[in-house]
């Protein structure tokens, strides 16, 4: 379900057209959830708000993977995290939110 | 024709005879280099030189490594029927890339769809469209991957589940989406041949091309002499919209993440 706000960090430094945003990768086995950044255009992973650290290494070959459990961030596991979600990760300050005009459109 | 003398044995020993042995030797060893670097070279930086068979009438022309390169003017200003003719010639121009391109003669047949496709019913015209572009354009590999004529893998992948139909994203603006958001200016057919005519450009390094390595990446831009498409989201409602020249490709090997007009 689409949701009604897009939380993401800026412009992504890489492709220069995707938003860096915050993807959390629930790990049913562990009862984890990690956060991470995730350029929704090239897909390129940083481990934190910052952008310094990508992340390259993943279990999965051509996808971008989470840094904690190496799975694929498009697995049914993964999602952009919500609002709650960004507090948990302690990045809430790092983020900026927008509202949705038309939900269709940002997914 | 003209070239039926040169074959004729008669003729080919009379000039031999009289050219010196030095020459001929050269002639030689030029034309075994010739034979093992042609088509290295049409692979290295996507030319088009023909193999030695083909100069010699034995052989159809060589296939191109890479389609005719699109037109430099993929996207026209946005009227429907300026779009309609300008699918039109990307079409002919992929036809003409076909008829000397062996392996695209098949693309239509039914046994090559892919599987996860959704099956074709008469009131899903739109996925028929779509199957017809992707048909006429890129050549299935089996699991719904596909490639291109200059060689780019699109495979399932991306949030949208296939790369396809993440650069689809690419064919709308989304004016509510924060900063900026390169949209095409053409159909989907029109977009694929100008990535790829982006890609061969920017390959083989060509004038105003750059490339870059991104951690396993690529990213490749190239400009264009007429605009492709323009800048959308809330950067490019604030700056009006303004024309965009250059695509920006990134890949990762020959598998294409993505694909977008840029300033």
């Amino acid at each position: 379900m689409a949701k009604p706000f897009l939380i993401y960090v800026k412009q992504c430094p890489v492709c220069g057209d995707g938003l860096c945003r915050v993807r959390v990768c629930h790990d049913l086995q562990r009862g984890r959830l990690t956060g991470c950044i995730l350029c929704d255009e090239c897909e390129t992973v940083w481990t934190d708000p910052t952008l310094k650290q990508k992340f390259l290494r993943g279990k999965v070959e051509g996808t971008p993977c989470c840094p904690d459990c190496g799975q694929s961030l498009w697995e049914p596991n993964s999602h952009w995290a919500d609002i709650p979600e960004v507090c948990l990760l302690g990045w809430y300050d790092s983020v900026q939110i927008v509202r949705k005009e038309n939900r269709d459109q940002i997914v | 024709m003209a070239r039926r003398t040169s074959n004729d044995p008669q003729a080919i020993a009379n000039v031999l005879r009289l050219i010196p042995a030095k020459w001929l030797v050269g002639m030689l060893v030029a034309l075994v280099l010739y034979f093992f670097l042609q088509p290295k070279l049409n692979a290295w930086f996507g030319w088009n030189l023909p193999s030695i068979a083909a100069m010699a009438g034995n052989e159809t022309p060589a296939k191109p490594a890479s389609p005719k390169p699109a037109s430099p003017k993929p996207a026209q200003p946005k009227s429907a029927q300026q779009k309609s003719a300008q699918q039109t010639s990307a079409q002919a121009e992929l036809a003409s890339t076909k008829a000397t391109e062996p392996r695209t003669t098949e693309p239509k047949a039914a046994s090559t769809k892919p599987s996860g496709e959704p099956t074709k019913s008469p009131a899903t015209a739109k996925a028929q469209d779509q199957d017809d572009w992707k048909y006429r354009i890129l050549k299935p590999l089996g699991r719904d991957r596909y490639e291109s004529p200059a060689g780019l893998i699109y495979a399932p992948g991306s949030e949208e589940g296939h790369r396809l139909s993440h650069i689809a994203r690419h064919l709308e603006d989304q004016p509510d989406r924060p900063g900026s958001h390169g949209v095409f200016d053409g159909d989907m057919a029109a977009f694929l041949v100008a990535i790829d005519d982006a890609y061969k450009r920017a390959r083989g390094h060509a004038k105003g091309t750059k490339s870059r390595l991104e951690d396993g990446m690529t990213v490749y831009e190239a400009p264009f002499d007429q605009t492709v498409g323009y800048l959308g989201g809330t950067e490019g409602a604030r700056k009006k919209n303004p024309k965009l020249k250059k695509l920006r490709l990134v890949l990762r090997d020959r598998n294409l993440i993505t694909a977008f007009p840029i300033q």
